[in-house]
């Protein structure tokens, strides 16, 4: 008897030294690359590895401009790959492929799920109401102002309120004579948003949902009060430099670096970048402008991480997750990258996100009355094509090519045609 | 009077060569200039021709935090091997076209490798991408350095072919009738007279290779693989190009490509006299 | 084994290289091109005829009879110039000099640089806050204001046609020189005995002798530039407004910015047949040249 037990227990014994030697090596790739962030992913990856002795992670980090193509050409040759980065633009399409696991077996037994902000589950829940990933970070536009320079033109940043003073003082500093122009311009790379955050506060009923469907059915583009949102724009562009009619986001900031369009509306992780090439007592963030109706309707950017439908290693994977998205080292990553972080506790204890410039923030999720954050139909079958299609129109447009009500009637033919 | 036709006549060359070399030469210089330039010079306004001070910044960047010498490895390895793979490759089908008995077969074939280069090669890329991850050979420098191979050998064997259609037959006809094999005449009499095409068709090789970029970001996975293309490529994130550390990169990885350029290019001159001039 | 055998295995390296790499996926492409494949729903692909053709000659949001006639302009103007100032080249390196070598390796270099990475460092130098161009401009007063060179359509498509000339100048420069030193200088002589002047000899030796090599550099240059997308898609991928949009780079919209790989094959398939139709018409208008028809 003594022996048959020996027996078994060096045999348990056994297996135990055996699987407790067994490394799992997890393949995560990252889309939204820059070195930086690369580095805060290495140092993450560092400290999830010291905890976790047998799990290994080895980093993907293809160049940002070809990441989102890469990431699909490998999930189409079922490349190994456990973990990846999912943008609000990719979801539908990742989800659509049957590449995404549903995660909501994992979220309940995890404890901190119930500190995620609403906004949080909101995106998590894109497609089908079912969470296939947990988001990491959120971009939502605020106003950044150059405080030396509109000191100058005797403008307080505090006073840009509507998007009224906006224009008003944009006006006041434009004097292309001395090369100081007024608004910083988006002109390619999905630039539908900026006017689009403007004209959409002139609209007494947008539909948080869908902002280009009305509650009534109609699209938003037969609105005459969104057509006098985008007449404003007009004028706003008309402040800033002709160039700015191809500016992407580095020439966004290159351009408020300098000086030369000192009101720029912008993401959080702009903060970051900023501070490396600007003091910070020359610049401020202000909350987002209202229209008239004395409300506006962000959009809210975020990215996060999914578990790959084919992975071998679910619950590796989702350890990785769980140990990313705790408040802590979401916290962390966020405050070094700038975006706004996931977790109410953070929110609640954390002075970074509610100080100094991240203030114009906390202000904007302290009002929901006035800042309704809302969707694009991103999981519309139409969505693909539609950033080109209206970056194309958009500069027509402001060059003057075409009137603008001849792009709106275009506009709402795409989008109430099926 | 005869004098002054001359002097006017150097003069206008003078000027003619000056100006073609300063267009060459303007992004050259602005990317030198740029890559000793420190983060806040880059972006002021006015700008400036010359950097305020020389900054390494750049380049110890390069090689500390972005690992460049791996990446330096890696282009060297698979321009080099690949452009000698490609280089037998496209000599023996060359001379293999030139000598082929079937006029026939030999246009035939010849117009095969032309119609390879009407091809948009982007389009190529997600089928072949499918194709070879069904057999794992992603993420793979062997396997990116076959398709680079695949992807001048076209052009090395109209080039070669039109090389070997100079030399004349009668060189090696005296070699045959000795009992020489095919393989053997090739190597021993056509090689080294055509010694400068081969340069030629080399060099050509070596800077398209080395400066590939698409194929190999979508082949390559792993950080220690990564070529320079795509090591400079990663230098352009959401928040635009690092002109500082970019200019820096441009400027190492064109040195290569100037040696070998350099070296070469003597014989290019030469050697294309042979190839190109016959069709 | 006979030689014939023996040659013909030389080759077969090159063909099955050529045939698994590159024929095996063209085909499937041609598939492609006929079929609805869209990478954001990749279990609804299906047969649709020529549907994607229709959709690329009638879009409205990107109109095909424009980007056919950038491409149209970004080819033979480019061509043109690269032709000419290469052609210029050529002869003036000709006749040795002091220098010729380290002087050729400097102008020839363009040759050697990646076209995307070119691409970007030029769009870095029209830039129009902080190029060069404007900053020169601006320092020698002739401006006061940078001029849009890649933001302003009237300036875009002339700003990247430039820079492919800029690459080009070197590709035709060597293969002319190298043409152009195998002319027998004994045929020169009897020109200069009959009394032809410069231009004369020009004309009447040298242009005829290396035809060939102009008829082949300019039809394999060509091909080139319509299928070689990086300057376009490193300098303005399109815009401003289309107006830099050609046929290459619009493939590369489709594929990168809508995923639509049915499309992007069928303007792949556009481009293919065009350079066909081309090198047809081409090669039977240079026979007839050599035959002495034309």
């Amino acid at each position: 008897m003594k022996k048959v037990g020996l027996l078994v227990l060096t045999l348990v014994l056994a297996i135990g030294i055996v699987s407790l030697g067994e490394t799992i090596t997890l393949n995560f790739m990252q889309v939204l690359t820059s070195p930086q962030r690369t580095a805060w992913w290495e140092q993450v990856i560092r400290d999830f590895e010291a905890l976790n002795p047998n799990i290994k992670i080895n980093l993907i980090s293809p160049p940002y401009e070809q990441a989102d193509n890469k990431l699909t050409t490998m999930l189409m040759g079922k490349q190994p790959l456990d973990i990846i980065e999912v943008r609000d633009y990719t979801i539908k399409q990742l989800v659509d492929n049957g590449w995404l696991t549903n995660l909501t077996p994992y979220i309940a037994t995890w404890s901190a799920s119930k500190t995620l902000i609403p906004l949080a589950w909101q995106a998590a829940k894109t497609v089908n109401n079912t969470p296939y990933m947990i988001p990491q970070s959120f971009f939502v536009k605020a106003l950044f102002v150059r405080t030396d320079i509109l000191a100058k033109y005797g403008i307080n940043p505090n006073d840009l309120k509507t998007w009224q003073d906006v224009l008003d003082a944009c006006q006041k500093l434009y004097n292309p004579s001395k090369n100081q122009y007024g608004w910083d311009n988006r002109g390619r790379n999905s630039p539908f948003i900026f006017p689009d955050t403007l004209a959409t506060s002139f609209v007494e009923n947008a539909n948080p949902d869908n902002l280009y469907i009305l509650p009534n059915g109609q699209t938003i583009f037969t609105s005459p009060q969104y057509k006098a949102g985008w007449e404003m724009y007009i004028k706003l562009f008309k402040t800033s430099p002709q160039d700015s009619i191809n500016w992407g986001f580095d020439s966004q900031v290159n351009s408020f670096v300098s000086g030369v369009t000192p009101i720029l509306m912008q993401d959080p992780d702009t903060v970051g970048l900023l501070n490396t090439m600007l003091d910070k007592d020359q610049y401020t963030v202000v909350p987002l402008p209202v229209g008239p109706t004395g409300k506006a309707y962000p959009n809210y950017g975020f990215n996060g991480l999914g578990i790959v439908s084919y992975s071998q290693h679910k619950e590796a994977a989702w350890k990785f997750i769980a140990y990313v998205s705790s408040p802590e080292v979401n916290a962390w990553f966020n405050k070094n990258y700038g975006p706004l972080p996931i977790s109410s506790v953070t929110y609640e204890n954390d002075p970074y996100f509610s100080t100094g410039v991240y203030s114009a923030w906390a202000y904007m999720m302290k009002h929901p009355e006035k800042y309704i954050f809302s969707n694009y139909p991103f999981n519309s079958p139409k969505w693909p094509g539609w950033p080109s299609i209206q970056q194309a129109d958009m500069q027509s447009l402001l060059l003057g090519n075409i009137s603008l009500d001849a792009v709106l009637a275009k506009w709402n033919n795409y989008w109430s045609s099926k | 009077m005869k004098k002054l036709k001359i002097f006017l006549r150097s003069l206008l060359k003078f000027m003619a060569l000056g100006g073609y070399l300063i267009f060459a030469l303007i992004p050259l210089y602005w990317v030198l200039i740029t890559s000793f330039k420190g983060p806040k010079e880059l972006y002021t306004f006015p700008i400036t021709f010359w950097p305020k001070s020389l900054d390494i910044e750049n380049y110890k960047f390069l090689f500390s935090f972005a690992n460049f010498g791996i990446y330096f490895r890696n282009s060297l390895l698979v321009s080099l091997g690949a452009s000698f793979g490609a280089l037998i490759v496209s000599v023996l089908s060359g001379y293999g076209l030139s000598r082929i008995g079937s006029k026939k077969l030999s246009n035939g074939l010849l117009l095969a490798m032309y119609l390879t280069q009407m091809i948009p090669g982007f389009l190529l890329m997600l089928p072949l991408f499918l194709m070879l991850s069904k057999f794992g050979m992603i993420n793979n420098l062997f396997v990116l350095g076959i398709i680079y191979i695949d992807m001048v050998i076209a052009f090395g064997t109209i080039m070669s072919k039109g090389f070997f259609d100079r030399i004349p037959v009668s060189l090696e006809e005296a070699a045959l009738i000795d009992g020489c094999g095919t393989l053997e005449v090739l190597y021993r009499i056509v090689l080294p007279v055509s010694l400068p095409a081969i340069m030629a068709i080399f060099s050509f090789f070596f800077v398209n290779i080395w400066n590939e970029l698409f194929l190999a970001v979508m082949f390559l996975s792993s950080n220690d693989k990564m070529t320079i293309p795509a090591a400079l490529n990663s230098f352009i994130s959401k928040a635009g190009i690092s002109w500082g550390v970019m200019s820096a990169g441009l400027v190492v990885a064109l040195l290569p490509t100037i040696i070998v350029f350099a070296f070469a290019q003597k014989y290019i001159i030469a050697g294309l006299t042979e190839g190109a001039v016959k069709e | 084994m006979s030689r014939n055998l023996k040659l013909f295995i030389m080759v077969l390296p090159t063909i099955i290289l050529l045939v698994i790499f590159t024929y095996i996926p063209i085909g499937q492409e041609i598939q492609i091109a006929f079929e609805n494949y869209n990478l954001y729903n990749l279990s609804n692909i299906y047969f649709n005829g020529f549907d994607n053709f229709i959709d690329i000659f009638t879009s409205v949001d990107f109109n095909f009879a424009q980007i056919v006639l950038n491409t149209v302009i970004w080819v033979v103007v480019s061509l043109v110039f690269q032709f000419t100032l290469g052609f210029g080249l050529a002869l003036l390196l000709k006749k040795p000099f002091k220098g010729r070598g380290i002087y050729s390796g400097l102008v020839f270099y363009p040759w050697a640089v990646s076209g995307f990475a070119i691409g970007l460092v030029w769009a870095w130098i029209f830039n129009g806050q902080f190029g060069l161009i404007n900053g020169i401009l601006m320092r020698l007063g002739i401006i006061n204001q940078g001029i849009g060179f890649l933001s302003d359509p009237h300036f875009a498509l002339a700003s990247v046609i430039v820079v492919n000339i800029w690459y080009g100048i070197p590709f035709f420069a060597i293969m002319l020189l190298a043409a152009l030193q195998s002319v027998p200088e004994e045929l020169y002589e009897a020109a200069k005995i009959d009394g032809a002047g410069r231009f004369r000899r020009l004309v009447n030796v040298t242009i005829p002798y290396i035809r060939p090599t102009i008829a082949s550099t300019i039809l394999l240059r060509t091909m080139w530039i319509l299928n070689f997308p990086d300057i376009i898609y490193a300098m303005t991928n399109g815009g401003p407004a289309n107006s830099t949009n050609t046929l290459a780079n619009y493939m590369i919209i489709k594929m990168y910015s809508f995923y639509n790989y049915g499309q992007a094959a069928a303007i792949g398939f556009i481009i293919m047949s065009i350079l066909m139709i081309y090198a047809i018409i081409y090669l039977s208008i240079f026979s007839r040249l050599e035959r002495g028809i034309i």
